[in-house]
């Protein structure tokens, strides 16, 4: 790939714009029409008109948790790429999310998410963090990425089955049928209640990423390299092991598992900033963001009836471009 | 004549005389049964009110489920079984009852063993109730009990609208867990039109169940909201669906209807409760 390295202030300013249009795209689609103009306006007359309704209580809550989410997963792809240092790391292939998605249902579906409102992102947080951590434990420092993969394959395989498990058992009738959301993922008609409740765990989680850039910088030189220069490498991978848990977990908790944003962000972005995985960060946490929010008005104008899962576009799109990512790093595998 | 020939017309004879017979004796001659067997819920209720209690051999143990059943009460020491034909058999049961989306597997198996098995069809206004009944009536041979609670619930239906005539018609949809609307050509419709109120589902064209969007909820703009969340827990998307916080800046809290599930699980004469207290609400 060629790679036409721009400013970090141009291309965040031109990501953020991009980020700015599909945003209020995203607050103008839905079944019913509405003027946007009419719904500030009401807003700020406290009225509670059905333009202010809709837009407020149903739309803004929508794109904004698309778009933390989308930011997260497009940051932790990131992360996950250069910690691991495997070009086809990802929440969602390595099997973080599924195991996240487990932690959410578990706390979810018995009960446990009515005693206090952090239960459900901490179940999430410490499913994605097990997985994690497993993850370590089977690949190790071995750049290999066969290994990776078939020990993510495992895990998303355990992670799927441990949620089916779960809802099984679980006492409410609708609970089995639900297997759908977390599996694919979606932001349908969830309130802002969803996102204060992850948004916590979000923000912790990206700030303890952002922290690491400079190590993740220093770690695509080596580990030993790294040390040389003065990183505690043990604390710092593990901060950053627990950002992207709390982050991932957070958001799988209110949206369920979205696969492949962060696959394929991280590489979108690369072409324009080069090898630094320090200014990947900030750059795929935008591009996450814009690639969900369009992913979620796809699913709107596809489905009138909101029945079609966020996942099964992402995967759609994602799922090619992970085989060609596949093909491009065959030599890397054999 | 060959001996096939005799045995042909032998036969051909016998059945002409037996017919006739037979069919007498499904049509007129039918005992009235004594040990009837229900595998439904809302037969459970139907039995309980039209037939002696002397004839219900056995009753599902839903029956005595305080909030699905209206009849539970009544329940008292009747048997009861969990609809599995193992079960229904040693009961030796001259008729078993239950609803059209009874498990069909079970419902033919009791067939093809020879016990008479009767199905009843979901009624989907309150005059198909009243039919319901009747046929009740027939079958458990208990026709005068059935006619007079047709009686009773017209009496109760006519006094309920005298009662809130001069009130104006109010608006309502009904939603579900995951956001399934009632629409036309259902009892709940027939049931809302009795108690005065339009069903802006209906108005919208939706026919029988159907999922609508919460923004197209808030741009009906209903005058009252029936939220269905009668599940035994609410831990699931399906349930937190309806605790939604638009849906109670749409309608006022104070302007939701909750019919409960005793009242609203099973077609029966236990509309007239719900209609009633709907009419008041308007």
């Amino acid at each position: 790939m060629t790679f036409m390295s721009i400013p970090d202030r141009v291309l965040l300013a031109g990501l953020g714009i991009v980020l700015s249009v599909v945003f209020y795209v995203a607050l103008m689609v839905g079944p019913v029409n509405i003027g946007i103009g009419k719904a500030v306006m009401d807003f700020l007359a406290e009225e509670s008109s059905m333009d202010s309704l809709i837009l407020f209580d149903i739309r803004l809550p929508r794109a904004l948790l698309a778009m933390i989410i989308g930011a997260t997963l497009g940051l932790a792809g990131a992360a996950l790429q250069g910690l691991l240092r495997n070009p086809l790391a990802e929440p969602g292939i390595i099997g973080v999310s599924n195991s996240a998605a487990f932690g959410a249902v578990l706390v979810f579906y018995f009960g446990y998410s009515n005693f206090a409102w952090f239960a459900l992102p901490l179940g999430g947080l410490l499913g994605a963090l097990a997985s994690v951590v497993i993850i370590f434990a089977l690949v190790g420092n071995s750049k290999s990425v066969v290994t990776l993969i078939l020990a993510g394959v495992a895990i998303n395989a355990i992670g799927g089955a441990l949620i089916a498990l779960a809802l099984n058992f679980a006492p409410n009738p609708y609970a089995m049928q639900e297997i759908v959301f977390w599996l694919l993922g979606s932001v349908a008609n969830r309130s802002m209640n969803e996102l204060l409740i992850a948004l916590p765990f979000v923000l912790v989680g990206w700030g303890l990423i952002l922290y690491c850039g400079r190590f993740l910088n220093a770690l695509t030189l080596g580990e030993e390299t790294a040390i040389s220069m003065g990183f505690e490498v043990r604390r710092l991978r593990w901060i950053l092991v627990i950002g992207v848990a709390a982050c991932v977990g957070a958001s799988v908790s209110v949206a369920g598992n979205i696969g492949f944003i962060g696959l394929v962000v991280p590489h979108l972005i690369r072409p324009f900033v080069g090898s630094e995985p320090r200014r990947l960060l900030l750059a795929s946490t935008l591009g996450g963001a814009i690639l969900l929010l369009v992913a979620d008005i796809a699913v709107q104008l596809l489905s009138s009836g909101g029945e079609l899962k966020l996942g099964v576009i992402t995967s759609l799109v994602g799922g090619p471009f992970f085989l060609f990512l596949i093909l491009k790093t065959r030599n890397l595998m054999l | 004549m060959t001996v096939k020939q005799i045995i042909l017309i032998i036969t051909v004879a016998c059945s002409l005389l037996i017919l006739p017979v037979n069919a007498i004796a499904q049509n007129n001659v039918l005992p009235v049964p004594q040990r009837i067997v229900s595998i439904g819920l809302c037969t459970d209720q139907l039995l309980l009110m039209v037939a002696r209690r002397s004839q219900i051999a056995s009753l599902t143990t839903s029956s005595t489920d305080q909030n699905m059943s209206y009849m539970a009460e009544a329940v008292g020491d009747i048997p009861l079984n969990s609809a599995s034909v193992e079960e229904i058999i040693p009961y030796k049961p001259d008729l078993i009852i239950g609803s059209h989306f009874a498990a069909r597997d079970t419902t033919r198996f009791l067939r093809q063993l020879g016990y008479q098995v009767k199905l009843v069809t979901l009624p989907r206004t309150v005059e198909e109730i009243y039919g319901m009944l009747i046929r009740f009536g027939e079958w458990t041979g208990n026709q005068a009990r059935a006619a007079a609670i047709i009686t009773r619930m017209k009496r109760e239906i006519t006094d309920i609208q005298a009662r809130y005539a001069h009130r104006p018609e109010k608006s309502t949809i009904i939603y579900s867990p995951n956001g399934y609307t009632i629409g036309s050509n259902t009892l709940e419709n027939d049931v809302l039109k009795h108690a005065g109120f339009r069903n802006l589902s209906a108005e919208m064209g939706i026919v029988g169940f159907k999922k609508i969007s919460l923004e197209q909820v808030i741009a009906a703009r209903p005058d009252f909201l029936q939220l269905d969340n009668h599940v035994y827990n609410r831990n699931s998307l399906a349930s937190r669906y309806l605790g939604h916080p638009v849906l109670n800046k749409v309608v006022n809290e104070q302007d939701h209807l909750f019919i409960p599930s005793r009242i609203r699980a099973c077609a029966g004469p236990m509309v007239t409760e719900a209609i009633g207290y709907m009419a008041a609400k308007r």
